[in-house]
């Protein structure tokens, strides 16, 4: 790489490295509240789903996830998310989520942040 | 059977075999070629012959792909990943699934499927694939469409109607052969590879003719000369600085014994041809086991480019990029044929973007090697390419040889996964830069002894993988390369790997999608334009094509951890759940669930 090109890089290696660590320090201070309705209606199709598409669950899950876009930002959820789901990865590849520290904590800590979200909305961990 | 049919057939018969004998005499090419020149379609996986990856489309531009909207979305109903793309050519789009490979022909027209295609595959043969059971898309010539199936069945089906045309099998599961590569139309013939590289398997690649399925030409990675197709005196390497005949044996002589039996050197990558040369460009994978002490010698011809006359199969030239790998540094990656100015000579040039960390420039005429730099600045496992002896000059504490078995070489970048594996690159003529999708990732590599049995994985390493250190943190890049200076032009940090091909286009946009399910378009300096959460990580293709004078973009996302899980599961189920019963039965016509084709275009003014 040109060194003439770094400048150019840092702020975009700035802005990668800011949200993920300000997540993953401090995620309840993180009051963007910026889900698309798009993400929060995945979310709560996909949760309803987990329990056997119960009526009931389209407002326990509207709060969960309501729950977690005032934890983290937008982008910082679904990177988290990602970094769960992606645990049991078949393959060699799956090393790369499985292995790599900073995601498999990305991975526990969103985890906690859905349970929590969770119990304060009287879903039962599936 | 009546005289008059009798004599019927004499006729018809006869005509047939004239047909036949003409078709043999002058090898008549197939429409592909021609089909991928109208920007409209989207004819093989790569766009075209040369692995572009590029389209003259330019009704999204780099102005207005910001307002990009989902047009439709089809879902294959498997939930595996999902690798490779569609194709389109005219009113109909052609989509694969991972395995069982179901195949798809969707109208243009309301997404209506015209007819779906299910082969019966033993399912035996999912363990026996190494990285999950992709499959990298379908191939198209002359109103048929070619499948190569997980259990290495190549078949070709009427693109009309669906029905079974031909089938061979290429491979046999039982030994740990699987193909998961897409098969390659060029001129008269399909070429088709074999993956195993874990489980002992030789390499080698097959022609095939594409109205009967018969084997043309079979040329194997390892073995003796006339295996390989070589000719000793005049198949050309790199050899001190200049081009020189291989000699005879160059493979036999760089294995102990008879390993080569099991040399690995599989090719399911990326194929390329060059109609002026007539002349097919592939790369071959890792020797077998990765215990690399087990393995003495060069390894020849595995992590090699090959440069291959298309009707003969007889090799021009050959390069080996990682002699004797110690760290599963694949040569499979795609080639990519392009008129460029190297070093400020204007050539026909070979680009390769290899899992080594290097990026190749070839000259690919000759085989001549013009440039090999570090396509990402924290590989380390070699300080350079010797260009004089073609050579990687490797590191020795991360020699994993060195080292020896069962002790764990930490540190190596690459890791396993290269910088990049098999998501193919895009090249823009316009720019004459190339787009690529890279990994950031190092490992710890820790060999040990293994004993080959047929069928089992004959692997001998174990791996840990983590972000490049003293980096960005995140595990990808996706940056523009100049292949004439062997420069990186910029670098757009991800998070994750990038592991979906990019597409660049004439509206001055280029795509990619990433892990996070995101597809994105960037503008020439790598600033974001645009980016959709898709309903799961990406390590599909991104493509484009028109239709009744709209440009649409799309990406299959699909790799397991699935957003829309729950949702896939509860809709084939009706009326559970959601309510939307009559609404779901009617989509039954036109989508299963499971592994999702997004598809993009502007919005209607």
């Amino acid at each position: 790489m040109k060194p003439s090109r770094l400048p150019q890089l840092l702020p975009m290696l700035l802005l990668l490295l800011l949200p993920t660590s300000i997540a993953l320090a401090a995620p309840a201070a993180v009051q963007a509240d910026d889900f698309p309705t798009s993400g929060r209606v995945e979310y709560v199709l996909e949760c309803m789903q987990k329990h056997d598409g119960k009526y009931e669950y389209l407002y326990k899950c509207s709060c969960v996830v309501d729950r977690i876009a005032r934890a983290l930002r937008y982008d910082d959820y679904v990177a988290m998310s990602v970094a769960l789901r992606n645990q049991s990865l078949a393959g060699e590849r799956g090393g790369e989520f499985r292995d790599e520290v900073s995601v498999r904590n990305m991975a526990s800590k969103y985890k906690e942040i859905e349970a929590g979200a969770n119990k304060a909305c009287a879903v039962p961990q599936r | 059977m009546s005289f008059q049919s009798r004599l019927t057939c004499l006729a018809g018969c006869l005509a047939g075999s004239l047909a036949l004998i003409a078709g043999a005499a002058f090898a008549a090419d197939s429409d592909t070629a021609k089909l991928t020149k109208d920007p409209k379609n989207w004819a093989m996986q790569a766009g075209n012959l040369n692995n572009h990856r590029y389209s003259e489309l330019k009704q999204i531009t780099s102005k207005n792909a910001k307002n990009l909207t989902v047009a439709w979305t089809f879902s294959t109903g498997v939930l595996r990943g999902h690798e490779g793309g569609p194709l389109v050519i005219g009113d109909t789009m052609y989509l694969h699934s991972p395995f069982p490979n179901k195949v798809f022909a969707i109208a243009l027209e309301d997404q209506s499927i015209r007819w779906k295609y299910e082969p019966k595959q033993d399912p035996t043969v999912i363990p026996v694939m190494c990285c999950d059971t992709v499959n990298r898309g379908l191939a198209y010539a002359n109103g048929k469409i070619f499948l190569q199936q997980a259990d290495t069945t190549l078949v070709a089906l009427d693109a009309k109607t669906g029905n079974e045309l031909w089938k061979v099998k290429v491979g046999d599961p039982k030994l740990g052969e699987t193909t998961t590569n897409t098969p390659h139309v060029f001129k008269d013939k399909i070429l088709t590879g074999i993956s195993g590289g874990e489980f002992g398997v030789r390499g080698r690649i097959t022609a095939h003719d594409i109205n009967t399925g018969k084997v043309l030409w079979k040329a194997y990675s390892t073995g003796p000369d006339n295996e390989l197709i070589v000719d000793p005196n005049k198949t050309m390497t790199w050899t001190d600085g200049k081009m020189a005949p291989i000699g005879a044996n160059s493979s036999l002589k760089t294995w102990q014994g008879d390993q080569w039996k099991l040399g690995g050197g599989t090719t399911w990558g990326w194929y390329s041809y060059d109609p002026d040369l007539n002349t097919v460009y592939y790369g071959t994978g890792n020797p077998s086991t990765w215990n690399p002490r087990q393995r003495p010698g060069d390894n020849k011809w595995s992590m090699t480019i090959f440069a291959r006359d298309l009707d003969t199969g007889m090799a021009k030239w050959v390069y080996q990029m990682t002699p004797h790998d110690e760290w599963d540094y694949d040569g499979v990656n795609e080639m990519i044929l392009a008129d460029i100015k190297v070093k400020g000579k204007p050539r026909k040039a070979l680009v390769h973007f290899d899992r080594n960390g290097f990026a190749y420039t070839m000259d690919r005429v000759s085989g001549e090697l013009l440039v090999a730099e570090k396509y990402d600045p924290v590989v380390n496992w070699a300080t350079h390419i010797d260009m004089k002896s073609g050579r990687p000059q490797v590191v020795a504490k991360y020699s994993t040889d060195k080292n020896g078995p069962d002790v764990n070489t930490k540190g190596v970048c690459p890791s396993a996964l290269g910088t990049k594996d098999q998501q193919p690159a895009s090249y823009s003529p316009r720019t004459g830069l190339f787009y690529v999708p890279t990994n950031h990732v190092c490992m710890d590599y820790e060999p040990f002894q293994i004993e080959y049995t047929a069928g089992q994985p004959y692997v001998g390493s174990t791996l840990s993988m983590y972000a490049a250190p003293n980096s960005h943190g995140g595990m990808g890049n996706f940056i523009a390369w100049d292949a004439g200076t062997g420069k990186m032009v910029w670098s757009k940090p991800e998070r994750f790997s990038v592991w979906s091909g990019a597409l660049s286009t004439a509206g001055d946009v280029v795509f990619y999608g990433t892990l996070e399910g995101y597809l994105k378009a960037v503008d020439l300096n790598g600033k974001e334009l645009w980016k959709f959460k898709t309903p799961s990580g990406i390590i599909g293709n991104v493509t484009t094509w028109e239709y009744k004078g709209k440009q649409y973009v799309g990406v299959l996302s699909g790799i397991g951890g699935w957003a829309g899980i729950g949702l896939a599961a509860g809709l084939t189920k009706g009326n559970e759940g959601l309510g939307a019963v009559g609404g779901y039965k009617d989509l039954a016509k036109y989508t299963e669930l499971g592994g999702v084709l997004t598809v993009f275009a502007l919005p209607d003014r």
